[in-house]
Parts: C-alpha cells; structure tokens; sequence
C-alpha cells in the first residue's frame, strides 16, 4: 500500500479575482441599487404625502403651539406681513399660516405643518430692512405652500423603515453605515431641490407685493460675510450654497423691468423693541 | 465628513496590511509543505494492521482574524449574495496552516503516516452581532510511529 | 470519479493514497432572501431559498474537492466529510473533505 502525499495546485479554493477590482464592482452596485430604490420610494412617498389633506396636518400640529405669546406685538406685526405675501404667492384659500416668533439666539426660521413658521431672534436681529424679512418670510410660506413639510416627513418615514428593514438582516455595522450613507445623500439633494423652488415663488411673492426683488440677497450677503473661510460642501448640505442662492436672486432682479426705481422698505420703527419677550 | 475619512483609512490599511500578510503567509505555507511532503495525511480510518504502529493523537489549530477590508467586502456581499471570495482565501490558509502544524507536531515524534485526519471550523466574534472576528480551525488525526 | 463516505468498496482494492483532498465554498444570501426569511419567520414552512443555497454550496464544494482529486491523479475520493460553519451573520462555509485515492 503506497501512501503519498502529491502536491495539490493552487487556485483550486480561492478565487484569482483581484480584490481592488470586487471592491469597485460591489460598492458601485450597491450605491446604485440605494440610489434608485431612495429615489423611486421618495417619489411614491412624495405623491401619497402630497394627497394628505391640510386640515390633517394641522390637527397634527396645532395642538403643539403655545397660545399665549410673549411677544405679541412682534407676532401681530409677521402675522400681517406673512398675510401679504401668502396673497401675493396665491396661497390656497383653506391655508392659514401663524408665524411664532421665538426669543433664542439661533441664527434660523423654518416652516413646519399646519401652515406654521417659527423665527427666531437671531435671524430678525440680522435683518437691515423689510424686504429682507419678507424674503425670508415668503421663503418659508413658499415651503408651506408647496407642502414640504408634510412631504419630508413622508419621505423620511418611508425611506427610515425601507432601510432599517435592510439594516436590521445584516450583521454589518459598516454596511449600515454605507447604506445610510447613500440614502441620506439621495435625501440631501431632493431637499435641495425643494430649496431652490422655494426661493424661486419667493422671489414672485416680493416681485408681486414690491414690485421688485432688491433687498432680497441682504441677509445671504450678511451670512455668507460670517462663514467666510468656511468652505462649504454642497454635495453634504440640505440646501444649495448660498453663493448660488444670492446669484439666482440678481439673476431674477436683472430679468424685471421695474418702472419706478426700487426702494427699500424699512422695518418698523420698534421691531428691535418687539424683540424682547415681555416678562411673564 | 470626518467618518468617511476614517472609513477610507481602516480600509486601505486593512487591505494593504492584510494582502501583504496574506502573501507572506501563503508563501510559508507553500515552503513548508514541500518540506512535509514525506508525512502523507489521510482520512482513512483503518490504518494498515501488518506494522505494530505506536498511535497518538496529533492535532494542529490556528487561528486567522479577519480584516477590515475583508470583512467590508463580506458585509457588501450579503446584501446581493454570491462567492464570498475573501474569505476563501482566509479560510484557506487557515486549513492548510492547521494541517501543516498537525504535520509539523506528528514528524516531531518521528511518525510516518497521519490517520483520519478531520478538520473543524469555528467562528470566534467579537461579540458585536454578526461582526467576524477571527477564525480557528483544528486539525486533529492519529500519527503512526513505528 | 466515484465519490463516497465508506473506506472499503466492496470488489474493489486501493492502490495508492493520495492524500487528503478539500473543497470549500463560501456563499451569502441576498436581502431579498432574507426579508422573504423573514416574512416565513412569521408564516411558517420550508425556506426554499435558503435550502437552494446551501444545495449550490455545497454542490460547488464537492466540484473543487473533485478537481483537486483529479489533479493529483486520482480516480476516487474516499471517506468523504461535510462540515458546515457559519462565517459571518447570512454566510456560510460549506466544506468538504475526504481521501484521494487510486482504485483497481
């Protein structure tokens, strides 16, 4: 009985692709497969929630405002304003909006649901004139308009559980990382997307209720000012760089005619004095 | 921003450290076989009666941990399934290590021949669910000195 | 190439050995198995796609057990083991191992 023991060849049990070359091959087709999935459920997520009727989301949010205000004379002052330019946008009738002024030193307004807006002290402390204010202003009830709100909300949820129902199969936590990655990345630029048509229907509602759109770029120019330095990454950000946002603006200014020469509004003589929230 | 920097430098250090290790690791593998080409192992159970063999138990384990651009590639791959092909290499090398160190253990005490000869595999994690950390493989069969 | 777990095959005699011969594959399942897993964890039955996997697995390991057989000349594997470990949360290493011989 012969007992050897030959050499057995190489390359049997393993594979001779190059690992560089199935790195590039199964990341690219991940990252596409997300994309096109967070693309696809963001859309389907995006036409139900726009369908989802007003009256629902401010049963929803409502019930969260403080009715009493501490600042009213600030309030009763962007309450008319945001009237105005909910006019001039041609808002739906059955849509209110309520502005809620907060007294906190963020630099920061958003829009939420139920047609209501939040700006803060630091944001209004910034402003030289009216016409900034209603840039921003308009900027918000635009979102409102275009139900944003209620649409991101929609998306987030829809995109989270797809997600997380991925997720929560895999043992990898890097994995994780690369799929959220990718979808938060999708996410971004829709968001993107909603920021710049935002600020498009803004610059009509100042156009209709000025006549013109100067002053508008005042408070990005003061912004762009304190984060000079900084370089920003738009890929990363849910809104455009604010250098875009100021030459979209001009662009907009260059294209109307105006007949009389635009002048700026000012702000109410006691708007600093409306700042501080009367003590309760 | 900062995360995917970090992510991007455990990688190529897992890939570069790992392909370096895995190359010097094969190329010991191979000298090492030729030089115990003369131990056959076998799994045959019933070994040739005629001889009065001494028999003892020999046995060889290693264990291989896995590394961070291997286990990326492994995670990726669970999501659109198929060939695992890094961790084939790994598990590989780990096999023929274990057989070669029961080799090694059995020319020790001057045997000739190895005797079913089993292998077994096990996963050691970390812990974390599902992360692999490391990989031990037993080589164990009976060495027959003459 | 006759395959087989016994040592001894009737009407038959061994030659030469060989030597030891092995055949491993890795494989992982997809999400999509996975979340149909899932959804059986609920349901209840059999997890046909599970089941073929680690059929191709295992299928695949024998193939490469059998092509190192026949490089080193021999025309059958005797005394053959499968062992099954899991590698990694979804994946799993089917092995399979036996002795190469030659039979007269």
């Amino acid at each position: 009985m012969q007992y050897s023991n030959p050499q057995i060849p190489e390359g049997i049990n393993t594979s001779t692709e190059h690992p560089l070359k199935e790195f590039v091959l199964l990341t690219g087709g991940v990252l596409a497969v997300v994309v096109v999935v967070v693309l696809l459920l963001g859309y389907f997520a995006d036409t139900f929630s726009n369908r989802i009727p007003f009256k629902f989301e401010q049963s929803l949010a409502n019930d969260r405002f403080n009715k009493e205000t501490s600042a009213p004379q600030m309030e009763a002052y962007l309450n008319q304003l945001a009237g105005k330019l909910a006019a001039a946008q041609k808002l739906p009738g059955d849509m209110n909006i309520t502005v809620h002024y907060v007294d906190e030193d963020r630099v920061n307004a958003f829009a939420t649901l139920g047609g209501n807006v939040i700006m803060f002290r630091g944001l209004l402390e910034k402003l030289p004139n009216e016409n900034a204010l209603a840039m921003v202003l308009a900027h918000e009830i635009a979102h409102i308009n275009h139900r944003d709100p209620i649409r991101s909300i929609g998306r987030g949820v829809v995109i989270g559980l797809a997600l997380s129902m991925v997720s929560a199969t895999l043992g990898n936590a890097v994995t994780d990382q690369v799929l959220s990655g990718g979808g938060m990345l999708t996410v971004l630029h829709y968001s993107r997307d909603q920021e710049s048509a935002a600020d498009e229907m803004a610059l009509e509602a100042l156009r209709a209720h000025y006549g013109h759109v100067n002053g508008a770029t005042d408070l990005f120019e003061i912004l762009e000012a304190a984060h000079a330095g900084l370089p920003q990454a738009e890929f990363f950000s849910s809104h455009p760089l604010t250098q875009k946002r100021i030459e979209r603006i001009r662009e907009v200014a260059a294209t109307l005619r105006t007949a009389k020469a635009p002048e700026l509004q000012p702000l109410p003589p006691d708007f600093a004095a409306w700042m501080k929230s009367e003590a309760k | 921003m900062l995360d995917l920097i970090v992510f991007l430098v455990l990688l190529t250090l897992g890939y570069g450290f790992g392909r370096r290790a895995e190359s010097q690791h094969y190329k010991s593998i191979i000298a090492r076989e030729k030089q115990l080409q003369s131990i056959p192992a076998v799994g045959m159970k019933v070994p040739p009666l005629a001889r009065p063999y001494t028999v003892t138990l020999v046995c060889g384990n290693v264990v291989i941990s896995v590394d961070y651009f291997k286990r990326f590639l492994a995670g990726l791959r669970s999501l659109l399934g198929g060939r695992i092909t890094s961790y084939e290499s790994l598990l590989d090398r780990a096999r023929r290590e274990a057989i070669l160190r029961m080799k090694e253990q059995a020319a020790g005490m001057g045997a000739k021949l190895i005797f079913n000869v089993q292998l077994t595999t096990a996963s050691l994690t970390r812990g974390k669910r599902g992360g692999i950390g490391s990989v031990e493989v037993l080589a164990y069969g009976t060495a027959l000195i003459e | 190439m006759l395959l087989t777990n016994i040592e001894i095959i009737p009407g038959k005699r061994i030659t030469k050995h060989l030597g030891l011969v092995q055949g491993s594959s890795v494989r992982s399942k997809h999400v999509g198995r996975d979340i149909m897993a899932g959804l059986k964890n609920i349901f209840g039955g059999e997890l046909k796609g599970y089941t073929e996997l680690l059929q191709e697995s295992r299928d695949e390991a024998t193939e490469r057990m059998v092509a190192q057989a026949e490089a080193v000349g021999a025309n059958a594997v005797l005394n053959i083991r499968f062992s099954t470990s899991s590698i990694a949360v979804g994946a799993a290493e089917i092995f399979a191992y036996g002795t190469a011989v030659v039979l007269e």
